[in-house]
């Protein structure tokens, strides 16, 4: 395991308001795959581009196909220019191309593993890396065992004094919690938790991270962020898209393990935690785990009464019509497996007795979009019951995606003699005000994991609180299906889920 | 897609408004846009210049930046010695779509005329024009004048300025100096002279990255700054900063720093028409080291000659040297600049020597 020394260069000193990466040996596994090619490449090239990248950085693509490093920049460049949100300036290119190797070897080759290790202390002795190293596993997940074995066996994972070596894992961070933990382990086996960092690209999201700044920079709302002024919270993340090619994989997932288990109860923790006693990684990841732990478990019968399966059908989106998932390809005709999931998640702590989380997700939904919906308690029906007027209540709108922003729903008073009460809205949109570009969440988590900080990666405990809490509606899911329900595609889900909301008096928002 | 659409009458910048009726005007201007435009604002943008053509340059730049950091914009002509004093205000709008179909997104431009002694009455203009709780950040154009009205700097969130184009920079730096530590200490000051270093920092810092050349920051023996004819306090501050970071101390007598382990390092400014700096080197016993900026090229070019570092040429980005781009880079970042003003005090006894 490393000794995480740092060599200051004093140069670096103030030149960014947070920690400048050192310089390092960025090594991908799975070099080939799509991710490489549609974010990760783009998100270095973005960083070079935007000029925060130490210049002595170095990228290694590790794969099993055979091919040179001049034909692996050239597939890179092409999806560089396809994917990158900037674009690509020649000389720039080919300056940071020339940081870009690739190793070829099978993952279950320990040679393989070895020559790599010759190659990174070549690679540390021309570019002055110092042995710096961060691992990103990109590949198919059940690569990652095999993969991170030899890691260890090839002593790759050691840094050298003075020096790192740090890990990216990819979600999914297993399939349930016994699988997750037999990963945790492994991971374990090779690197500390604190070389450890498990992407869940929500996090590097600009709207995620300013939850918490939301919440905790603004008195107006942390005072009322409470059970005495919420009445229901809705997290909500839907999109037209079906499964797109990756039913082989979504068919054995399903909606709840797919986002529920990473995204959606990581933006829940955002929106539920305390303040944390600092900003540093560990006290904030802290009380993210509090609130997983006081999530009130769903067993038994109570999964059928709390939460909401169901399916697309046959429909139309954007006017075309589009197939049930049961008839697309790929995937199994009988599938039980859910495309829609509402839940009803209670938070059993003292700040969130008596509110209720309702969580929805779904493919082939009527729009796209992820936002947190912060349902306020009505004022008491005193004052204008003579009126005759109904108040709307106050609804808080976190948009995660698209247009980022923030939106207050209040009552006023209509222009006029007569006293008539409308709801208005205010209305922040990211893009309005900062009409900067927003970095990819990619660029973000890549640039934290090279500079050492944490705070946006999952933590094993996270993950495996997660687990524990979706695996004991799994189980109950596992003893009958007759409860998954059906919806139409480009419609905003079943009946079922209707009525688990409106149980509580409410409604699910129009997005 | 992005559009900038600058209602602006041709002749006039924008408008004509009877001063006392500006918030009236303007609540009308967005009355009759029929809610397909949408007002958005973080900052105060006030500008003061004294000089009459900059009215159309320091528009143009306005509605560049007002499409990436909206902001309510005060431009400011002032002519304090004209013999008839006069005081005249127009508005207008600087408007960009996002996407095609989309509403579109304004600021507002306040542009005045104070002529004579009206000129005297730049605190008043300033701050009854304000967007309310919006942060005041204040372009001043021209050298500061004495005595400094601690009242209007005291108010002021950021203070931006040239320094390159100062008449008298030791001075002038002296004077800022003060107001950073006087009434007004919650200013920050921003200087473009120094924003448009970033990139030359930041270049230099990584080329010293590797594990081989860190060392070799003790056994520095001479630095070379060519920068163009006039932009000497551009190649000052970043030799300044420099020396700050390693914690040299300048010489009174020669143009040189002693080191902190007594070693004597020498410096040389050359002036070459190009970019505002165009090269900066670096000379150890055994190495060296440069950053170079071609004219008209978007980036830098490193060298290093040093043993135990293969030979290396390396593009880093460089920016974009357009005004609009060096102020929107300084409306971006946010908090105070120390290693600025531990320049400025390596730099001052430098200056006219």
């Amino acid at each position: 395991m490393s000794t995480e020394q740092q060599t200051f260069n004093p140069l670096r000193e103030g030149l960014a308001s947070k920690a400048m990466p050192d310089p390092c040996t960025l090594v991908i596994f799975g070099a080939t795959g799509d991710l490489t090619h549609r974010k990760l490449v783009p998100a270095l090239y973005n960083l070079a581009a935007d000029g925060v990248l130490p210049p002595a950085i170095s990228v290694v693509g590790f794969a099993r196909r055979d091919k040179s490093d001049e034909i692996f920049r050239v597939e890179l460049e092409e999806a560089a220019r396809k994917f990158s949100r900037q674009g690509i300036n020649d000389g720039l290119w080919n300056s940071f191309a020339s940081s870009i190797h690739y190793h070829r070897s099978p993952f279950d080759n320990l040679d393989g593993y070895e020559s790599l290790a010759s190659r990174l202390d070549e690679l540390d002795a021309a570019r002055g890396t110092r042995g710096n190293r961060l691992f990103y596993l990109a590949a198919s997940p059940d690569q990652f065992e095999v993969i991170l074995e030899n890691l260890r066996k090839s002593g790759l994972n050691e840094a050298k004094p003075g020096s790192w070596a740090r890990v990216i894992v990819e979600k999914p961070f297993g399939t349930d919690l016994p699988s997750a933990r037999r990963l945790n382990d492994l991971v374990e086996k090779a690197f500390d938790e604190a070389q450890t960092y498990r992407i869940d690209h929500y996090l590097g999201k600009e709207t995620a991270q300013n939850i918490m700044v939301l919440r905790f920079a603004n008195a107006l709302f942390e005072a009322m962020w409470n059970s005495r002024y919420i009445d229901h919270v809705q997290i909500t993340a839907s999109e037209p898209l079906g499964v797109e090619g990756r039913a082989g994989y979504y068919d054995k997932s399903g909606a709840l393990r797919d986002m529920v288990q990473n995204h959606l109860l990581q933006l829940l923790c955002l929106t539920a935690m305390e303040p944390p006693a600092g900003l540093d990684a560990d006290s904030v990841r802290d009380e993210k785990v509090k609130v997983l732990r006081s999530l009130r478990p769903l067993v038994g019968k109570d999964v059928f009464k709390h939460v909401v399966r169901a399916q697309y059908g046959e429909g139309a989106i954007n006017g075309k019509p589009v197939a049930a998932y049961r008839n697309e390809l790929n995937v199994n005709p009988g599938s039980v497996t859910e495309t829609y999931v509402a839940l009803e998640v209670n938070v059993d702590n003292w700040r969130w007795a008596g509110v209720p989380f309702f969580i929805r997700v779904g493919k082939r939904l009527a729009k796209g979009g992820t936002e947190i919906a912060v349902h306020f308690k009505s004022v008491p029906p005193v004052l204008f019951r003579a009126t005759g007027e109904s108040i709307d209540d106050n609804v808080l709108v976190i948009r995660i995606q698209p247009d980022e922003g923030i939106s207050l729903r209040m009552s006023a008073k209509m222009p006029g003699s007569s006293l008539r009460i409308e709801p208005v809205k205010m209305d922040f949109h990211y893009g309005t005000s900062f009409g900067k570009a927003t970095p990819e969440a990619y660029e973000r988590l890549l640039l934290d994991a090279m500079s050492g900080d944490p705070t946006l990666f999952a933590r094993r405990d996270e993950v495996e609180e997660a687990w524990k809490f979706v695996d004991a509606i799994h189980t109950a899911w596992n003893t009958r299906s007759d409860d998954l329900a059906f919806h139409e595609s480009g419609t905003w889900g079943p009946a079922e889920a209707d009525e688990l909301i409106k149980r509580h008096g409410g409604a699910w928002r129009r997005l | 897609m992005e559009a900038t659409v600058t209602s602006e009458m041709a002749s006039e910048p924008g408008l004509p408004v009877e001063i006392g009726r500006i918030d009236k005007e303007l609540g009308k201007l967005w009355e009759a846009s029929d809610d397909t435009k949408t007002r958005a604002s973080l900052i105060n943008l006030v500008v003061y210049s004294e000089k009459e053509a900059s009215l159309s340059s320091n528009t143009e730049v306005i509605s560049a930046i007002a499409g990436k950091h909206a902001c309510r914009a005060i431009l400011i002509v002032a002519n304090p010695t004209a013999k008839e004093s006069g005081a005249r205000a127009w508005i207008s709008a600087h408007c960009r779509l996002q996407k095609l179909g989309q509403r579109q997104i304004c600021s507002e431009q306040i542009t005045f005329r104070l002529d004579g002694a009206s000129a005297g009455a730049l605190p008043n203009i300033v701050f009854s024009h304000l967007d309310s709780d919006l942060p005041l950040c204040m372009w001043w154009q021209e050298d500061f004048p004495e005595p400094l009205d601690e009242k209007l700097w005291a108010w002021v969130d950021r203070l931006i300025y040239d320094s390159s184009t100062w008449m008298h920079p030791k001075h002038q730096f002296l004077l800022m100096r003060h107001l950073s530590s006087s009434g007004a200490k919650g200013t920050v000051l921003c200087d473009l002279n120094w924003t448009r270093l970033h990139a030359w920092r930041f270049g230099l810092a990584g080329m010293f990255d590797h594990a081989e050349a860190f060392p070799r920051l003790n056994r520095v023996e001479s630095l070379r700054v060519v920068c163009a004819p006039g932009q000497n306090t551009a190649a000052l501050l970043l030799i300044g900063w420099f020396a700050s970071r390693l914690g040299w101390t300048p010489l009174e007598s020669a143009d040189a720093f002693i080191t902190p382990l007594g070693g004597r390092v020498s410096f040389k400014i050359e002036g070459k028409a190009g970019p505002h700096v165009s090269l900066f080197s670096v000379r150890c016993e055994d190495a060296h080291f440069e950053l170079e900026l071609k004219e008209g090229a978007g980036f830098f070019e490193t060298t290093i000659h040093a043993p135990g570092i293969p030979e290396s040429h390396q593009l880093l980005p460089a920016p974009n040297p357009k005004l609009e781009e060096t102020l929107l880079a300084e409306l971006s970042r946010s908090g105070r600049h120390p290693l600025y003003t531990q320049a400025i005090d390596i730099v001052l006894p430098l200056i006219n020597r």
